[in-house]
């Protein structure tokens, strides 16, 4: 696509009779010229990470498993993602979907709880003082902790997986939501005042779109925390997903595929990372 | 009895070190159509009067009244700029109007808000801008946006707090035109009350001038009578003899020494 219009541009200035335009082009070589320098910083952290990995590798004598036959491994894995041999036999893609659905379901339902909950909390003292000392004393738990719970209440290991996932997602939207309706200016505040709007109208033309920013963060956040979360769920909760394949994995003794499982687990955290941070950008209005 | 009155009024605050009153012993009559300012250093309470008004902040003695009914909370049949614009920064300048006009006049069909916005837009030369977000445009256009806003709901009192106190001198100038302009506009029956700390200001748009005294527990010093013909000009009015004779006066109210001799310059080497 990008090849076609630049070369329409200069087939045109070409039959214009005008002089190659090498200056409209140098922004755009610019940041290509940006763009492969830090694609170069990357590929040497990752040899200087990958040099150390070798090293360790050789001096505990395939302890560590070496970086080429890990390679291997990860290529197995990823070129047939989708298999299904029985229940302890599936696809890295299907444990991925499987992990991330949980991730999703549990995020949904905490961020469809916590932001209600952050909004009445950031904008009402009573509120505020009845809910933070229980979100003080909850947030600092490990949410592995509520899987016990989980498994009563569900009576489901993989209902108890969600369940842990929700509780996870709870605390930093809670937390963001509510300082982002706090910190709404008296400037702003006086404006719905002074003009008389509705309950309805503050919500959605103050309260929102001046916590959206804060609540986005907050989401990207949980998501975050989520997903570090499902690797220890799953490895209690066993069954299917990436989580479980990891213990698996280790189970039968391949750290290659538990070293894979790492770079994916990372990559998949990277993207859904950098998902949120792409909204987030969207949805901040500057002043 | 006056259009707008206020009577005996103090408002005092509660802070840490207990009863801070701001303004006291307030007596002030304001006819229908006339145009008010208060004026005086900072921290003087100009503003605490403004919002008393407006209903934001609330007499701890005496009363406000308005039309012949005290003041509960704010209304639509006031009408407010702020000192920093206070435009919504993730609303157009179409929609900031739009959904002040939208809450305060509930009885308009929408074709009729729509309307009364345009017409207001056009009034303060803002149509062209309208699809504009505030960041996007000068601070002289904010205030202006501000000032349709208020003005769009169809207020019978406008409140205006230190409007012209961030602008430029030339922005400020143009925009006491624009103010005046719609005030004529309405046929001259708002009633406009203005805090601000510009002298020259004060005196160009007032029929009358509220001097306060330093804070704290600030009290009215004195009020002047500005008898400058309407519609004033600019350049004409600032050479008329009762224009300067104000501008004495006031200096003289407001500024306790307005000169410095050369004392002051020893003085200073001293300290330093």
């Amino acid at each position: 696509m990008k090849k076609s219009i630049t070369l329409t541009t200069s087939l045109t200035t070409d039959l214009a009779g005008d002089e190659p335009s090498v200056n409209r082009l140098t922004p755009a070589l610019a940041r290509l010229f940006e763009v492969i320098k830090s694609l170069g910083y990357t590929l040497v952290g990752f040899t200087l990470l990958t040099g150390l990995w070798f090293l360790i590798s050789k001096i505990t004598e395939g302890g560590l498993p070496t970086p080429v036959a890990t390679f291997q491994v990860f290529w197995e894995l990823v070129k047939d993602p989708f298999y299904d041999y029985g229940p302890n036999d599936k696809g890295i893609g299907l444990q991925l979907i499987s992990s991330l659905g949980r991730v999703s379901l549990g995020f949904l339902l905490g961020s469809l709880f916590a932001i209600p909950v952050g909004v009445l909390m950031g904008a009402n003292t009573f509120c505020k003082k009845v809910f933070y000392p229980i979100v003080q004393i909850l947030k600092p738990v490990s949410p592995l902790a509520w899987f016990p719970i989980g498994l009563v209440a569900f009576e489901s290991a993989s209902m108890a997986t969600i369940f842990i996932i929700f509780i996870t997602s709870l605390w930093p939207t809670l937390i963001n939501t509510a300082f982002g309706v706090a910190s709404i200016p008296d400037d702003h505040k006086n404006v719905a005042k002074a003009f008389g709007f509705s309950k309805w109208k503050y919500l959605t033309k103050v309260l929102i779109p001046f916590s959206l920013p804060h609540i986005i963060t907050g989401l990207r956040l949980s998501i975050g925390v989520a997903w570090l979360v499902i690797v220890a769920g799953e490895m209690l909760s066993g069954g299917i997903g990436i989580g479980f394949f990891v213990w698996d994995s280790w189970n039968a003794l391949s750290l290659e595929k538990v070293i894979s499982a790492i770079l994916i687990i990372g990559l998949v955290g990277l993207l859904l990372d950098r998902g949120f941070s792409f909204v987030e950008k969207k949805v901040t209005y500057s002043i | 009895m006056s259009y707008l009155k206020i009577e005996n009024m103090e408002i005092a605050f509660q802070s840490m070190k207990g009863k801070f009153v701001a303004v006291k012993d307030i007596n002030l009559d304001i006819e229908k159509g006339q145009i008010v300012s208060i004026i005086g250093h900072s921290g003087c309470g100009k503003s605490t009067i403004m919002n008393s008004i407006a209903g934001m902040t609330f007499p701890t003695k005496g009363r406000v009244i308005l039309n012949g009914g005290e003041i509960k909370g704010p209304g639509p049949d006031r009408g407010i700029v702020f000192q920093n614009y206070s435009l919504l920064p993730w609303l157009t300048v179409y929609e900031n109007i739009f959904q002040a006009v939208d809450a305060a006049l509930r009885d308009l069909s929408k074709a009729e808000k729509k309307e009364t916005v345009e017409r207001y837009l056009r009034m303060v030369n803002l149509f062209d801008h309208r699809e504009k977000y505030p960041k996007q445009i000068s601070g002289g256009m904010k205030q202006r946006v501000a000032i349709a806003r208020a003005f769009a709901i169809d207020p019978d009192v406008l409140l205006l707090d230190e409007p012209f106190g961030a602008l430029d001198a030339l922005t400020k100038a143009a925009l006491h035109i624009e103010l005046l302009k719609l005030w004529n506009l309405t046929q001259r029956s708002k009633t406009i009350v203005m805090v601000t700390h510009d002298i020259e200001e004060a005196i160009f748009l007032s029929d009358r001038i509220v001097v306060m005294n330093n804070g704290p527990a600030a009290t009215i010093r004195e009020i002047e009578e500005v008898h400058l013909p309407r519609p004033r000009n600019k350049k004409d009015t600032v050479n008329q003899p009762e224009y300067i004779a104000i501008r004495e006066r006031l200096l003289s109210l407001l500024i306790e020494k307005v000169s410095i001799d050369e004392k002051d310059f020893y003085k200073e080497e001293a300290a330093a």
